[in-house]
């Protein structure tokens, strides 16, 4: 079977309008130097032709100065990169309005965060929570944001590179795509229960298996793509969907809230709605005690 | 109720998530939101067999500090190392989410509101992120937190109170991160990474995750506030974390901006000077960077009592 895994930059030419791509230039800002986060590919291209920004790793880099930085590992010089793509991508439309401003596509296939004692001691949580606000902006602004798995969305650096998106498309386990938190037989070890009780009760639940149906049913991934050619018209399909959304004026059917509200709907996250309801009429009996106290 | 004045004494380290949220706010003002008589358990935990609190691990309500509502998060540690499932993420998003939605509805009907009577949101962390019985659920509650984060900016400020057991990592540490100001304590840590699994990634010479004093150096409060990552650096104790919270809440919204590490381009530029030193410094030990900050016994600074500390410490300029 095909897989793209590990192949970001051939993704993005099979999503992108034939030889667009142009890596290294978002809006004004241009990344000029070679070495500085090579994991992370950023720039520009066009989609049915719409210009877009494009996201990606690049699992064949290596970070000579942050070693921990291969096989697609977002480090702390990826992460600030990636959140500069972002900036520029704002500044870029800033003065256009909400329902122009460009796409954002973020091809996935990265299977963490650097993990290493000098990024703790600089801070890693500082730089992919950077990227994470930067796309949460971007998406709150108008850009409609759209994330495709073709690889791995492994735990932290899906949470940065990924699920801050309008919309997240996976390619189908044929693939090899693999988006999980930690692989059952290390859920197994670290929570001391059986791989077989857990594969059994993953069948009627799937909050811990590994895989993109599993996020499917809990709405943390919208859609499933079947082929690889499926990838480019699904991916236009929502930009569309997600700018019909968002003019409509329901951000909240996009994003992290719409996915929540998707788990409901699908039937793998169902006690989220109702834990927000009892805050909300709770927080309505004593409300008043919170009030102003107007002389 | 724990008694509020005996709580304010009390080492904060050693405080359970729900004295941590009431001691935090005016005494006899929090009003818990979602508690153990609403029975929020995991229905996860629940298939798996697995032992349940009624409150999922996160004590959530609301309560005052003078004329401001303040919307308070507080996680357990004792409960499965404080960790976020489907449950207490919702938790943690429909708190913020109603501070901004209260603070939307006050400000419609009172335009010249002061500062010090809007809602703010605290959040004593505790936790190693991710619920892995509830991994994926989980997963997805921390990128709806983020997400909440990123809605709140400029409108209700978010502080984290860093100063228990477990630290604040994993995804949390995003969390963290992109909150408006952080408060420590020394005993607090805050890091994405925790010192297993960088011992397991780069080697036991590397990183030996049994050497606490290693460990405090590379993600604790002292640390953290060096780099400019912790806004504040308090005495464990409640009244010392509370009376940094009260502080905080007489200061208008655009003061929070300028507390922030994250959060705009030009943060980005800062942070990435930071990135900067460590290619060039390759520190082998957060010593280095103290020593680069202007601190000439880093280990003789790292040793003595706090209130010397506070007094004498460079912090590093980026």
């Amino acid at each position: 079977m095909e897989t793209l895994l590990g192949q970001g930059r051939a993704a993005i030419d099979l999503i992108v309008d034939a030889g667009t791509f142009a890596e290294g230039t978002v809006g004004a800002r241009t990344f000029d130097d070679p070495d500085f986060g090579p994991g992370a590919v950023v720039g520009t291209a066009s989609l049915a032709g719409e210009t877009v920004t494009v996201i990606a790793s690049d699992a064949e880099a290596f970070n000579e100065k942050f070693p921990v930085v291969y096989s697609g590992v977002i480090g702390l010089e990826e992460g600030y990169k990636m959140a500069q793509a972002v900036y520029a991508t704002l500044a870029a439309d800033a003065e256009k309005k909400a329902a122009e401003k460009r796409p954002i596509v973020l091809i996935v296939d990265t299977p963490g965060n650097g993990p290493g004692k000098v990024e703790e001691i600089f801070g890693m949580n500082k730089a992919t929570g950077a990227y994470q606000l930067a796309l949460a902006e971007a998406r709150l602004a108008g850009h409609p944001i759209v994330a495709m798995v073709v690889g791995r969305a492994i735990s932290g650096a899906f949470l940065c590179h990924g699920l801050q998106a309008d919309r997240i498309l996976s390619l189908t386990s044929e693939f090899q795509t693999m988006i999980h938190v930690m692989p059952i037989t290390s859920v197994s070890r670290i929570i001391k229960k059986d791989v077989e009780l857990l594969e059994a009760l993953a069948k009627s639940n799937p909050v811990f298996a590994a895989g993109p149906s599993f996020f499917f049913k809990l709405g943390g991934v919208e859609r499933l793509v079947e082929t690889i050619d499926g990838m480019r018209p699904a991916i236009i399909e929502q930009v569309a969907e997600i700018r019909k959304a968002k003019a409509a004026g329901a951000a909240t059917q996009t994003g992290p809230r719409g996915r929540g509200s998707l788990g409901a709907e699908r039937g793998g996250r169902e006690v989220r709605p109702k834990v927000q309801e009892l805050l909300r009429s709770e927080f309505a009996a004593v409300e008043e005690r919170f009030r102003p106290r107007v002389a | 109720m724990p008694n509020w004045t005996r709580l304010q004494t009390n080492s904060f380290l050693e405080c359970s998530a729900r004295e941590r949220a009431v001691g935090l706010v005016d005494e006899g003002s929090f009003v818990e939101l979602g508690g153990p008589f609403d029975r929020l358990v995991s229905p996860h935990l629940v298939a798996l067999g697995e032992a349940v609190e009624n409150d999922d691990g996160i004590v959530t309500g609301v309560g005052r500090i003078g004329a401001r509502p303040v919307f308070v998060i507080s996680q357990e540690g004792r409960f499965i190392g404080g960790s976020v499932g489907e449950v207490g993420g919702a938790k943690m998003v429909g708190i913020i989410d109603m501070a901004i939605d209260f603070h939307d509805r006050l400000v419609a009907e009172f335009p010249d509101l002061p500062a010090l009577a809007r809602p703010l949101v605290a959040i004593s962390f505790e936790t190693g992120g991710v619920r892995l019985h509830e991994a994926n659920a989980g997963l997805l509650a921390h990128a709806e937190v983020m997400d909440a984060l990123q809605r709140a900016r400029r409108k209700v400020p978010v502080v984290a109170l860093i100063g228990s057991r477990i630290g604040c990592f994993g995804g949390m540490g995003f969390v963290a991160a992109a909150t408006d100001a952080i408060v420590m304590s020394e005993f607090g840590r805050l890091g994405l990474t925790g010192p297993e699994v960088i011992e397991q990634e780069m080697g036991k010479d590397e990183f030996d995750a049994s050497n606490r004093a290693l460990v405090y150096r590379t993600t604790g409060g002292r640390h953290k506030y060096v780099m400019g990552d912790a806004n504040f650096l308090v005495d464990d104790t409640v009244a010392a974390f509370r009376a940094q919270l009260a502080e905080l809440c007489a200061e208008p919204v655009d003061s929070f901006e300028r507390m922030r590490r994250i959060g705009s381009p030009e943060l980005v530029e800062k942070q990435l000077r930071g990135v900067a030193l460590a290619a060039d410094l390759k520190p082998t030990d957060a010593r280095d960077v103290w020593r680069h900050a202007g601190n000439n016994d880093p280990v003789g600074l790292a040793d003595g009592p706090l209130s010397d500390f506070r007094k004498s410490v460079r912090r590093l300029a980026l």
